[in-house]
């Protein structure tokens, strides 16, 4: 029996898989200690299944914890060693400002303040070392720093200049400074990040060392609670979409830091690939923001870094784009006179007008209500009962104010927050190159599938999927995602040093290294190669076997080029900068046919205003069996989110309780 | 067709989406660092009358700047698939770097079309021109006598670099212009990329006028236009009428040059007057029109709401005034490299002080070293003005560019050179009831013979603060600690350290003001640090 828990911020969400049976429960997060809720999702889950928590084979966890620390600017008092005259790497960051012209505006503070900084007597250059530390000096620095902040320091980031191809320095640092301190966690940035670019590697490993600590704590408590309820210990989701154990994961909290978001992609990717539609865009549209994805061939598209809560990443992650609008987007009129949504969210409290809560101004579910697509008689997840004369009133005035009928309006504010969501599309596919007609529209999170036609149609997709188990996507991901390690280092080759062989001892050892740190000596290697024309400063990755042959990798990387950028150039020098190997174990499929969400369908039919015009609409409230039948215009009030299906769109629903919808004209 | 409050929102980002793209496209697949690793670069659609209808700026010396190279190929016979370059200052550029490329979009005649323009206006057999996709780019090197084509000490336009009037930009003209530059085979690569965001630009806006149609996309273009001129003056009618004045100073060999301005708002207007400002002189800090235009619309943009889309109806209510033959007006062939660099942020800080903010450091402390095989050119950042309502962020661009550094791992890789130190130049920052930020040092060691390049500013006068906050500490160049002028070029000798310390930012407020120390301001430069300095554990190592 399978288990995966993904905390989430509202509720916490457990799913069981066993024999092809998927059984799922929730219950609500616990934010000072997320460890209960968990464990509370565990016990309601079990409980729905009348199995023993004995039975538990294997339990996969998606977390907030570190994304919440740094969004929240929380961390372990941390220390940073770096090279004599660099100690400010963080500080300076790239030197480009926030915001072009409010010219104040700051950038988030480096996790280690300026009185924790410490310069390293080392230098190391592209070819070696420079200037060796001393073993005085070594001892003078780890006692220093050992007495910082009166003895309080409970972590510390070590980066030394070119570090990413020569690790001698910074684990002869490590070590000094781990002698003098024993208890105290280190990151060394070699080892976390392992590639080029100074700042960016700094800045990971400093988020990688304020953050350990205090992951490791919340995985301590989480191992005592799920002990004593007889679950094993769970396997972490990694921001790359791959679970590692639970220790590794606590040593590296830099690893983790999207393991929620990674959780959602990685379950959406599933039930893409079981719904028969494995080439699809993914979008997840909550209450203040909706996340996007790119899943191509059954699996999430990744990217080699990314940015969190505007601190750059040098990691690999499942590329999972974010933009704030959601069903609580405020709609507004700007000074223009243009109609705007959003950023600015009701949230949860108070809510948009029509959850009644004193909420004034009219949001994007106001909006949805009032045309009919939302049902007054139908609370919304979390037991929301929806108040449509306090809709109106905020439409109304909005309207009034831009010189709209209400309706019009309403349409309007629709038809803005698509535009948004259309945008945040555009960038993870037409900008990569990727052609959106190829793939289906996979919607899900509450308000996504309510968007879902009309997105799809801007963007010439003429297949959507909407799963049933909206809500449980993450962890569901969860029971069936891989155990994965990458392991990867800056290697700079080009010309006559990036041969054949020199490729394949490095890819061998970066692989048993990949092994090793899985746990899995047969595990299934892949590898990743990040290239560029000598004098980019960009990379494209491609994947490719062990051992390549460098005319190989320059034919994939031109193709990518072309498809990417519209040209290649065969008189360019190419270089390989970064080589990424993964281990990987690979997850179990489970069957959602044997899903206990099947629910008795109620129809009725409502009004709702469709092109303008007010259309009778079929409603279907429930979670419709196999087979049923859907033809637009209808609405399907699923148990968590609403399917809105404009005319022109139809289908049924398929053996795993999803609902297919193809464009008919 | 009229547009309404939905349909602006719509279409406005789509436009903005479309210039976005052509951005992306441009900036990942150049090969020049200026334009990769730094964002030197812009893109932008214009009507087919060269009204700029929406603009993607990256760095904002390109504000509002394009125009005039629209206007520059304007009447020029156009064809489908033919892009027009140029970069001549005095045509429709801003300085010799800055390439110009600009394609024209054409929509093809569809059953019932009936044409949408005056009878001026070419048309073609095969479509019509809908619009132009322009976008301009800063390549590392555009030949002349010094590497970089940034010298400190060009006279004349010629001492720059190739200038290149309008012409369509083929095959023939790529291989002709690129065997003029240095690093010949990365020219070729950056004009193929910006003639791939042209053709980008093309494609969307084709599909865009395609979905949407002909009447909807024309009045589309106006309405944006006009949209953005609302909010634009929807801002300055929140301003006092009444003139405003302020003057400051630029530090040219022969000595320093006053830049005059006398700023009036009447209503829901602004005029910016530069009349009495210095001649055009003998150095390189002239501008032409556009760059002054641009450092002012920069300057506006700040005072008023920055997310007004930047379009040409944004500018309409703007009035920007400077003689001819005066330094931010001048005439052919006056030197111009420094001007679009450096005059350029002075004129914005005019505007600013006009309006009563404190200023940044002033200047983006051009360095570029080289020899004939390599060149490494870059802006330093450092402290920003203070706000009245915040400390100034350190260790930043502060006005007309806001490019990246390049990696100290990625610069000793490629480059003969070594980083001696890149830190924060502590207490810079003018006191205050807000602080301005610090300046950064950035020291380089030369590992064989290169030249080098200095353009810098605010050596000698420091950045001022406002309303009772203290100046920032000016800023300084050294060669083996041997101080140099603010505009030098020289040799350096393998072993040769040369170290520029970028200047403060002005504060705001009486320091008497100060409450308890910003907790908003960005870390990394936070105030307390004056105080610890001395025993500071990661200086004076």
């Amino acid at each position: 029996m399978l288990l995966g828990v993904d905390v989430g911020g509202t509720f916490t969400d457990a799913v069981l898989a066993f024999g092809d049976r998927v059984v799922t429960a929730k219950a609500p997060s616990t934010p000072l200690d997320q460890s209960e809720g968990v464990i509370a999702a565990v016990h309601a889950a079990l409980e729905r299944a009348g199995r023993a928590a004995r039975e538990v084979r294997a339990f996969a966890l998606g977390m907030t914890v570190a994304t919440n620390a740094l969004l929240e600017g929380r961390g372990a008092r941390t220390a940073l060693i770096a090279t004599e005259g660099f100690t400010d790497v963080v500080a300076l960051g790239r030197q480009n400002r926030a915001h072009l012209y409010r010219l104040c505006a700051g950038r988030p503070a480096p996790l280690v303040p300026d009185e924790l900084r410490y310069a390293a007597p080392e230098r190391m250059t592209p070819d070696g070392p420079l200037r060796a530390p001393g073993e005085d000096e070594l001892r003078a620095l780890a006692a220093r720093v050992a007495h910082a902040d009166g003895g309080g320091i409970e972590s510390i980031a070590v980066v030394l200049l070119h570090s990413y191809r020569h690790p001698e320095h910074e684990r002869a640092i490590g070590d000094a400074v781990a002698r003098a301190l024993p208890d105290v966690h280190i990151s060394l940035s070699h080892e976390v990040v392992g590639t080029f670019r100074e700042y960016e590697r700094a800045a990971t490993t400093e988020v990688d060392a304020a953050l350990s600590p205090l992951l490791a704590g919340y995985l301590r408590r989480l191992v005592d609670r799920a002990g004593s309820a007889g679950v094993p210990k769970p396997s972490i989701m990694q921001s790359n979409g791959g679970l590692i154990d639970l220790e590794s994961a606590a040593g590296h909290a830099a690893w983790t830091v999207l393991s929620g978001p990674a959780a959602g992609a990685a379950g959406a990717a599933f039930v893409a690939r079981a719904a028969g539609a494995p080439d699809a865009l993914c979008f997840d549209m909550g209450g203040t923001s909706c996340d996007v994805c790119v899943v191509d061939d059954g699996s999430v598209q990744e990217r080699s870094a990314g940015e969190i809560a505007d601190r750059p990443l040098a990691l690999p992650m499942l590329a999972v784009h974010t933009v704030g609008a959601g069903g609580g987007s405020i709609a507004w009129c700007d000074a223009g006179g243009a109609l705007r949504v959003g950023p600015r969210s009701a949230g949860a409290d108070p809510g948009p007008a029509c959850y009644g809560r004193g909420g004034e101004e009219p949001t994007v579910t106001d909006a949805n209500l009032l045309l009919g697509y939302l049902g007054t008689d139908a609370p919304l997840a979390g037991g929301v009962e929806l108040d449509r004369l306090a809709a109106e009133r905020a439409v109304h005035a909005l309207a009034r104010e831009v010189g709209l009928e209400p309706t019009a309006c309403a349409e309007g504010i629709i038809r803005v927050a698509n535009a948004e969501m259309i945008r945040a599309l555009r960038v993870v596919t037409v900008e990569r190159g990727i052609d959106p007609r190829r793939y289906a529209l996979l919607a899900f999170g509450g308000a996504g599938p309510l968007h879902a036609t009309a997105i799809a149609e801007e963007l010439g997709i003429a297949t959507i999927v909407c799963p049933r188990a909206s809500g449980v996507l993450a962890a569901l991901g969860l029971v069936v995602s891989p155990r994965r390690r990458d392991v990867q280092r800056s290697v700079l080759l080009s010309g006559g040093s990036l041969g054949a062989e020199t490729i394949a001892a490095i890819t061998a050892e970066l692989g048993d290294r990949a092994r090793q740190a899985l746990g899995d000596g047969g595990a299934e290697l892949s590898a990743v190669y990040e290239l560029r024309y000598r004098g980019q400063a960009f990379e494209l990755a491609v994947k490719a076997g062990l051992e390549p042959q460098p005319d190989a990798l320059r034919a994939a990387f031109e193709s990518l080029h072309e498809e990417r950028y519209g040209y290649s150039d065969a008189e360019q020098t190419l270089e390989l900068v970064t080589i990424r190997v993964s281990a990987i174990t690979p997850g179990v499929e489970v069957s959602l046919a044997g899903s206990d969400e099947e629910t008795e369908v109620s129809r009725s039919t409502r009004t709702a205003v469709i092109g303008g015009s007010e259309t009778g609409v079929a409603v279907l409230r429930g979670s419709p069996g196999a087979g049923t039948e859907i033809e637009g215009p209808a609405i399907v009030e699923l148990p968590e989110s609403t399917l809105l299906v404009t005319p022109g769109w139809s289908g049924s629903v398929d053996a795993t309780g999803t609902i297919l919808l193809e464009r008919v004209r | 067709v009229s547009i309404d409050p939905v349909e602006l929102q719509v279409l406005t980002g789509a436009l903005r989406a479309i210039c976005e793209e052509m951005g992306a496209v441009l900036i990942r697949s150049a090969h020049s660092a200026n334009i990769k690793e730094r964002r030197d670069a812009s893109t932008a659609l214009f009507d087919p009358r060269g009204e700029m209808v929406m603009q993607a700026e990256h760095i904002p010396v390109h504000l509002g700047a394009m125009p005039a190279a629209v206007a520059a190929v304007l009447d020029e016979q156009h064809a489908p698939d033919r892009s027009w370059i140029l970069n001549d200052p005095y045509r429709g550029g801003t300085h010799l770097p800055d390439i110009t490329v600009i394609t024209p979009v054409f929509a093809p005649r569809k059953p019932g079309w009936r044409s949408r323009l005056g009878a001026n206006t070419a048309r073609f057999a095969d479509g019509e021109l809908i619009a132009f996709a322009a976008n301009r780019a800063h390549h590392a090197d555009v030949g002349g006598p010094t590497p970089g084509s940034t010298p400190a000490d060009s006279r004349t336009l010629a001492d720059e670099g190739v200038v290149i009037s309008p012409r369509v930009l083929d095959e023939e003209a790529i291989a002709e212009l690129s065997s003029q530059m240095r690093q010949p085979d990365q020219r070729r690569a950056d004009l193929r990329a910006q003639l791939a965001a042209g053709r980008v630009g093309v494609r969307r806006l084709v599909e865009l006028h395609d979905r949407v149609g002909a009447d909807t996309l024309e009045a589309a273009f106006a309405e944006v236009l006009d949209y953005a001129e609302r909010r634009t003056r929807a801002c300055l009618s929140e301003l006092d009428d009444g003139v405003r004045r302020a003057r400051d100073l630029l530090e040219a060999r022969e000595g320093d040059l006053q830049i005059v301005l006398e700023a009036t708002v009447t209503d829901d207007r602004l005029t910016l007057d530069f009349t009495g400002s210095a001649e055009q002189h003998d150095g390189n800090l002239n501008c032409p029109l556009a760059v002054t235009r641009s450092a002012c619309y920069f300057a506006v943009r700040v005072l008023t709401d920055p997310e007004i889309p930047p379009s040409a109806g944004a500018y309409r209510p703007i009035e920007v005034i400077a003689p001819e033959g005066c330094l931010l007006n001048a005439r052919s062939p006056a030197a111009v490299v420094g001007g679009n660099v450096e005059t350029s942020s002075r004129i914005a800080d005019v505007v600013l002080r006009a309006f009563g903010r404190a200023v940044g450091q002033g200047t983006m402390n051009n360095v570029v070293i080289g020899s004939e095989e390599v060149v490494y050119y870059e802006t330093v950042g450092g402290g920003q003005g203070a706000c009245p309502d915040a400390d100034g962020p350190s260790g930043i661009h502060v006005a007309m560019s806001n490019t990246l550094n390049t990696p100290i791992e990625a610069l000793e890789l490629e480059f003969p050179l070594r980083m001696i130190e890149y830190s924060l130049r502590r207490g810079t920052g003018g006191g205050g009831a807000h602080r301005g930020g610090d300046g950064v040092v950035r020291e380089l060691e030369a590992l064989a013979p290169l030249r080098y390049s200095l353009l810098t500013e605010r050596r000698r006068h420091a950045p001022p603060g406002a309303d009772g906050g203290e100046p920032g500490a000016p800023g300084r160049n050294l060669l083996d600690g041997e101080e140099l002028p603010p505009k030098v070029s020289g040799e350096l000798a393998p072993g040769q350290r040369l170290r520029v310390e970028t200047p403060g930012g002005g504060g705001f407020g009486t320091s008497r003001q100060r409450e308890s120390p910003n907790r908003e301001s960005p870390p990394g430069d936070s105030r307390q640090r004056i105080a610890r300095q001395r025993d500071s554990p990661s200086s004076g190592r």
